[in-house]
């Protein structure tokens, strides 16, 4: 069982609270999605984790240590934190050579993540020939090379193609399904959307949520009605002696908020309006997240960023008294 | 961690970087060239001078080799800090104590191998042109200064490791040593006696003479450069223990 462990994980840049009494767990064998929007220290927090960085206060653990408590650490936790950090001037073979043999991982494993990411061909050119999706499948070569039962990766589909976001979420997902622990950030949230099971959220350096997506979703988001009717003057007034308020959505559709299908339905059907299409609208992570994070975003200057954020809006207060 | 990993590592690190391994050869292309050009042209003429000092003069291009040996020990570190491929190293080798030392015994032991090989190449190849001047090895202190040139070399690389660990920029460090090398010590240097032969490449280069005139003796001269480069390295560990990477 390896599971990533922050506690009470606090680290400022001199006046400046980047990561802020942050506590969460990620665990093994499903993908977790680390959100927040730009400052909101997710990298600082994976540099915590990784070592590079030391804590102000708090701790950071791998599997119950330290990372840099492991012999050979590329072997247990993986990771891509900036797929520009890797020089230039080496071939891509060379690069994971060293990081291979620096961990005695075998040199197959370099052909192999080689192949695995698809950059066979360019193994022997230097990597400031690489496109930057090109150095991102590298970064995530090096990531797998050590098998690791932990995988950690800062914005994975940064520059990729299409065809390469497809690649990493299946691999993402197959990592997790063969009981890794994968903590992806990024702040695509319709990407994230599509291989996260879990979310940690953080917001000024602080956590705003540590929940299942679909929790996530339901809890930050209103409920709404997507309609069509042939008859939307009755059907609003109908409404409206509800307590409901009918809104254009454009195109012939309309959309009543805070309200579930079933009741839209009943009421139609009893007041004789005819509805050509009916259905409760799926909120998306992206509104979801934007909800949650209105009001903690980080506008603020440096300096006052240490002021306490604003805590988790409660889901209810979003919807309207029905 | 295995620290026969760690090392073969750092060796492929620099030996994968054309940047890195050039100024590396460069060391003994750029003495040997210089010397070759130099003793071939106006070799027995400078024999001839009454003034003549056949062991120091026989290393006179390793002004040049030195500069060489800088430029290694400085892109062999600031090679990390270009681009922050020093995180990729350090999530790889977290005990930054391993690390380090494998980065400075890897360069030290690179820098050392060429350094003797250049300078003994240096001293016979230049000798070769002089006809009836020429000395050999046996000449007095003609093998100590093969020797001494080498490890001179090595400290010299090192220092500049040193250095590039504590800035983090090999584009601070070679504009700090190279001007500092080339004006302050050389032009500075000839004239005042006092303080300045205790400076790292004045005091280093007494192993060079066959008979070192002034405060320092031979040995002493590279004792003092070596506690130059063990300070620079001391205070690029400090830097990188303490820092965040």
């Amino acid at each position: 069982m390896t599971s990533i462990d922050v506690h009470h994980l606090t680290k400022e840049y001199g006046t400046r609270r980047a990561v802020d009494d942050l506590t969460f767990g990620v665990a093994p064998g499903r993908v977790t999605g680390f959100l927040g929007p730009n400052g909101a220290g997710k990298s600082t927090t994976l540099r915590l984790v990784l070592g590079l960085d030391r804590p102000t206060s708090g701790t950071a653990t791998v599997g119950g240590r330290p990372y840099a408590a492991y012999a050979e650490p590329l072997r247990q936790v993986g990771a891509l934190l900036d797929a520009q950090a890797a020089h230039g001037s080496r071939t891509a073979r060379d690069h994971l050579r060293a990081l291979a043999v620096s961990n005695r991982i075998a040199s197959r494993r370099v052909d192999e993540v080689l192949e695995e990411a698809g950059l066979t061909a360019v193994a022997h050119k230097r990597i400031k020939t690489f496109s930057l999706g090109m150095r991102q499948r590298l970064g995530i070569a090096a990531a797998l090379l050590g098998d690791p039962a932990v995988v950690l990766l800062d914005e994975p589909s940064n520059g990729l193609d299409p065809e390469g976001i497809i690649w990493i979420r299946a691999l993402m997902r197959g990592l997790a399904r063969e009981g890794r622990t994968v903590l992806v950030s990024s702040h695509l949230m319709n990407e994230t959307a599509t291989f996260a099971d879990h979310l940690v959220v953080l917001g000024r350096g602080r956590l705003l949520a540590d929940t299942s997506m679909r929790d996530f979703i339901a809890a930050h988001s209103t409920r709404r009605v997507r309609a069509r009717t042939s008859d939307p003057a009755r059907l609003r007034t109908a409404l409206a002696r509800a307590g409901h308020t009918l809104e254009d959505a454009g195109d012939g559709r309309w959309t009543v908020e805070g309200a579930r299908a079933e009741d839209i339905g009943a009421l139609a059907a009893h007041e004789g309006v005819p509805l050509l299409e009916l259905a409760d609208e799926e909120a998306s992570l992206e509104e979801a997240y934007l909800a949650l994070t209105a009001e903690a975003a980080e506008f603020s200057a440096p300096g006052t960023a240490a002021a306490p954020a604003e805590p988790p809006v409660p889901a209810s207060t979003h919807r309207p008294e029905a | 961690m295995s620290t026969t990993a760690v090392l073969h590592a750092e060796w492929i690190k620099i030996k994968s970087l054309r940047g890195t391994l050039l100024p590396l050869l460069a060391v003994f292309g750029a003495t040997l060239a210089v010397t070759v050009l130099a003793f071939a042209t106006v070799g027995r003429a400078e024999a001839d001078n009454a003034d003549a000092e056949p062991v120091f003069d026989a290393f006179y291009a390793l002004n040049f080799g030195q500069i060489a040996a800088l430029g290694f020990g400085t892109t062999a570190v600031s090679s990390e800090y270009v681009t922050g491929a020093l995180r990729i190293s350090l999530a790889a080798v977290p005990r930054r104590g391993l690390f380090y030392a494998a980065k400075t015994a890897v360069v030290g032991a690179a820098a050392l191998l060429v350094g003797l090989a250049t300078s003994f190449a240096a001293f016979l190849a230049g000798q070769a042109f002089l006809g009836e001047h020429a000395i050999g090895l046996g000449h007095p202190g003609a093998l100590r200064a093969c020797v001494g040139g080498g490890l001179y070399l090595a400290l010299m690389a090192l220092l500049a490791t040193g250095l590039t660990t504590l800035l983090r920029s090999g584009v601070a460090v070679l504009s700090l040593l190279i001007p500092f090398l080339l004006i302050v010590s050389f032009v500075v240097g000839d004239v005042a006696g006092g303080a300045a032969q205790f400076l790292p490449d004045r005091a280093g280069q007494q192993i060079l003479h066959e008979d070192p005139a002034g405060a320092l003796g031979a040995w002493q001269g590279l004792a003092v450069t070596a506690a130059w480069t063990a300070a620079a390295l001391l205070a690029g560990w400090w830097a990188l223990r303490r820092r965040d990477a």
